[in-house]
């Protein structure tokens, strides 16, 4: 374990080493990659102007953490103590998983206000793997246990109070690691999208036509110490109280509760879980009380895009949008797995590459997507060379994690059997490997089918002036309210129609081979 | 010395370094199986039993001395489809039909599947699975997937059978009868065996000779002679004689 660690500090070393004289020699798109140093006296330099931001950034990310992981445990436990609720709620789950924050921020920022944005999707950022840890940690309780506690006559509550609770513990803050990250991104996402003085987010929209590097690096750096922080802060509380901490997962899976009901039952329910999603934003606007024409419940939307007199423009409109976003969405997704692919299969032929490579992966999972989109665009200009980077770099590294780690859990007598025929490592890898590989690919896939239409909007909205990113963008400088809603409703829709077309594909491909879902 | 069919272990040590430990899995040891034999590994954990097999699947390659398999190198022994191969946990991959795991070292070797269709299922109704060809893992029970795991190893009439705890997750009664069949299916190959095990029983019941093996560093401490006529009866498991020797062989576990 130590000579593991002590490789991993070389690695680190190594590659801020390169990036210094890379940096210093201005190798890179004529100095859009500042050495570390010049970073770091630029920081120095910025010195002034940081702890507003730092404060305003960690003030909204910590409240929404709050306030998203205490919803997510509450929910969390309703769901695992009642599954029919579970059902009922997919919709939301699935969109509150799926959606694309940036399109979510100028709504809130119509309907709330002062932090409230910020907390609020920060608090949606946690909401969706807390609760999902929750759900897998109360359902993951020893069956033992709980036979124990039934045979002496405790009911429901005493289960859930003396076995599952404390069990699901290790899962909790499992999942709030993940949230942590999770709940900067969304606060720093509503700063960007949000305007407002204060916060990273605004900071680096400020900074963004100046064109100073070595700035843009110093907030992008700091974005992702306080994301990694997030991090850290869990993983250590993690081992101090339970004394394990194991390998980052990034759940995108709804959990299975197994429960089965009547195919009646189960319509009426598929049916409440499609519309709980609409009902639960008719609700929010009423609640707000912000004006009708300002704030558009789902009618609405469906006015403004099918029956108002300007409805055959704004469908104009939003179609072109759309035609510009969803192609180069596939394509960077497909490219982001596909790399993601081809290497965790070759870590398996070369495994020290992987250990090498594992570090830097998971630091710039932590790296927010915002911070990065501004870099991207020092480096590769404004075109849609930089939409597709965005979108492969958001998706590659949370798809490589997946994949890589599935493969390490393929057990090694079926690898070694083919070997010990005298298969050669190919084939092994064709004949074993690869199809083992499969549900992780699935579960890869679901995991970035949302990033990467978050990450073609922000690439388009901050830079290339196309598509979805921009008309989200745009409408706001127009007060276009009405396609403000419509692009975040698209969007979410959009986004929730994917997934779950990618969890049928999968729920059918695996069942046909006899493979189980991974998690 | 050399036996064509056998298998011959000489001098092979192997030490493992990892941790700032050194562990010497295996000591000079020495052991040879002839033609048609059956033989029993039997040891603590740790004693290098299943370093030795993997050695002899040319899985692992042996710091000091040789494995030779039919008078070959133990991968070419196993491209030319001398060797069977029977793992502790089935192994079977959970996306192929029974029939098409059992395949897996046809397809390996370059074999015509296709034509050797009817190997594939005389050797599943061998292992009493007719009716399951094409039954994925996840749907058979874990004494079926062992079944499986047999065939699987017989499928290319090996002359070697290597078995590693082939019935170590099954439980003690379906593991009984497990291996009145096994040596049914063995005896109607003819091929050499050499069982890795955990079980005393299992071991004097199905081998010719039981080789005792003891850890740190792992060597070979005795060979047992099993004297029991074949085929052997059910009733064998309580007979005194077996018990005997199963005794003979407890002590030589517990003395060191």
């Amino acid at each position: 374990m130590r000579s593991e660690t002590g490789h991993g500090w070389a690695n680190a070393a190594l590659l801020l080493l390169v990036w210094e004289i890379v940096g210093r020699l201005d190798l890179v798109a004529g100095g859009a990659l500042p050495g570390i140093t010049e970073i770091l006296i630029r920081l120095w330099q910025d010195r002034g102007d940081y702890p507003a931001h730092i404060g305003a950034t960690l003030y909204a990310s910590g409240a929404g953490l709050l306030i998203g992981s205490t919803i997510g445990v509450g929910a969390g436990v309703v769901f695992a103590l009642w599954p029919t609720m579970l059902r009922l709620f997919r919709g939301v789950n699935v969109a509150a998983f799926a959606l694309p924050p940036i399109a979510l921020a100028p709504i809130l920022v119509l309907t709330l206000s002062g932090m409230a944005p910020r907390i609020a999707l920060a608090a949606l950022g946690a909401y969706f793997v807390v609760m999902t840890a929750t759900v897998v940690g109360l359902s993951q309780a020893d069956a033992r246990t709980i036979d124990l506690i039934r045979a002496y006559g405790g009911g429901r509550w005493q289960i859930l109070a003396r076995v599952q609770l404390r069990g699901a513990v290790p899962s909790i803050l499992a999942g709030l690691r993940v949230g942590a990250p999770n709940a900067v991104l969304g606060a720093i996402l509503a700063e960007f999208g949000g305007g407002g003085r204060w916060g990273l987010g605004a900071y680096l929209l400020g900074s963004l036509g100046r064109g100073e590097p070595d700035r843009l690096w110093g907030i992008g750096l700091v974005a992702t110490a306080i994301a990694g922080a997030g991090y850290l802060i869990f993983a250590v509380l993690a081992s101090r109280l339970v004394g394990v901490t194991r390998a980052v997962t990034l759940n995108a899976g709804l959990p299975n509760t197994g429960a089965r009901v009547g195919t009646g039952r189960r319509m009426l329910l598929g049916a409440g879980a499609v519309l709980m999603p609409f009902l639960f934003w008719w609700l929010f606007v009423r609640a707000t009380g912000v004006p009708d024409l300002v704030a558009k419940t789902p009618f609405g939307v469906v006015d403004y895009l099918f029956l108002s007199d300007t409805a055959a423009r704004a469908q104009e409109r939003l179609l072109a949008a759309l035609a510009e976003t969803l192609p180069i969405t596939f394509l960077g997704m497909a490219a982001g797995l596909g790399f993601a692919f081809v290497l965790a299969i070759a870590s398996r032929l070369f495994p020290r590459a992987i250990e090498a490579f594992m570090p830097v992966a998971l630091v710039t999972q932590t790296m927010p997507l915002v911070a990065l989109t501004p870099l991207l665009v020092l480096i590769l200009g404004r075109g849609p060379s930089l939409t597709l980077w965005v979108t492969i770099s958001v998706t590659f590294f949370p798809a490589f994690v997946t994949l890589a780690q599935g493969l390490s859990l393929v057990p090694k007598s079926a690898e070694e059997l083919p070997r010990a025929y005298g298969a050669s490592r190919w084939r092994e890898l064709r004949m074993v490997t690869i199809p083992a590989s499969l549900p992780y690919l699935f579960a890869a896939t679901r995991l970035t089918v949302p990033r990467a239409l978050l990450g073609v909007m922000i690439a388009e909205w901050l830079a290339t002036g196309q598509g979805l990113g921009n008309l989200l963008n745009q409408s706001r400088g127009f007060l276009d309210y009405g396609m403000i809603w419509s692009v975040a409703a698209v969007s979410v829709i959009l986004s929730v129609l994917f997934y779950q077309v990618v969890v049928a594909v999968e729920r059918y491909t695996l069942h046909r081979l006899g493979m189980r879902t991974a998690e | 010395m050399r036996a064509p069919d056998g298998v011959s272990v000489s001098g092979v040590s192997k030490t493992f370094a990892g941790r700032g430990k050194v562990v010497e899995a295996l000591h000079d040891v020495s052991l040879s199986c002839p033609a048609g034999s059956f033989t029993a590994l039997i040891g603590p954990s740790g004693c290098g039993k299943s370093t030795l097999l993997r050695i002899a699947l040319g899985l692992e390659r042996a710091d000091a001395g040789a494995v030779r398999i039919a008078g070959d190198a133990p991968m070419d022994a196993a491209r030319a489809g001398i060797t069977g191969i029977a793992f502790q946990d089935a192994a079977l991959l959970p996306w192929r039909s029974v029939r098409r795991n059992i395949a897996v070292p046809l397809e390996v070797l370059g074999r015509p599947t296709s034509r050797l269709r009817a190997d594939i299922d005389a050797m599943i109704a061998l292992v009493g699975l007719a009716g399951f060809e094409d039954a994925l893992p996840g749907e058979l029970s874990g004494g079926m997937r062992q079944r499986v795991a047999i065939a699987r190893a017989l499928v290319t009439r090996p002359r070697v059978l290597f078995m590693d705890e082939p019935f170590g997750a099954l439980d003690q009664i379906l593991r009984r009868q497990m291996n009145v069949e096994l040596q049914r299916i063995w005896a109607e190959t003819g091929a050499t065996a050499l069982l890795v095990t955990h079980g005393i029983d299992e071991a004097v019941f199905l081998a010719d000779r039981v080789a005792v093996m003891q850890a740190r560093p792992g060597r070979l401490v005795e060979i047992v002679d099993v004297p029991f006529a074949r085929p052997r009866q059910k009733s064998l498991f309580t007979a005194p004689e077996f018990h005997r020797i199963c005794d003979e062989i407890a002590g030589l576990l517990h003395a060191f």
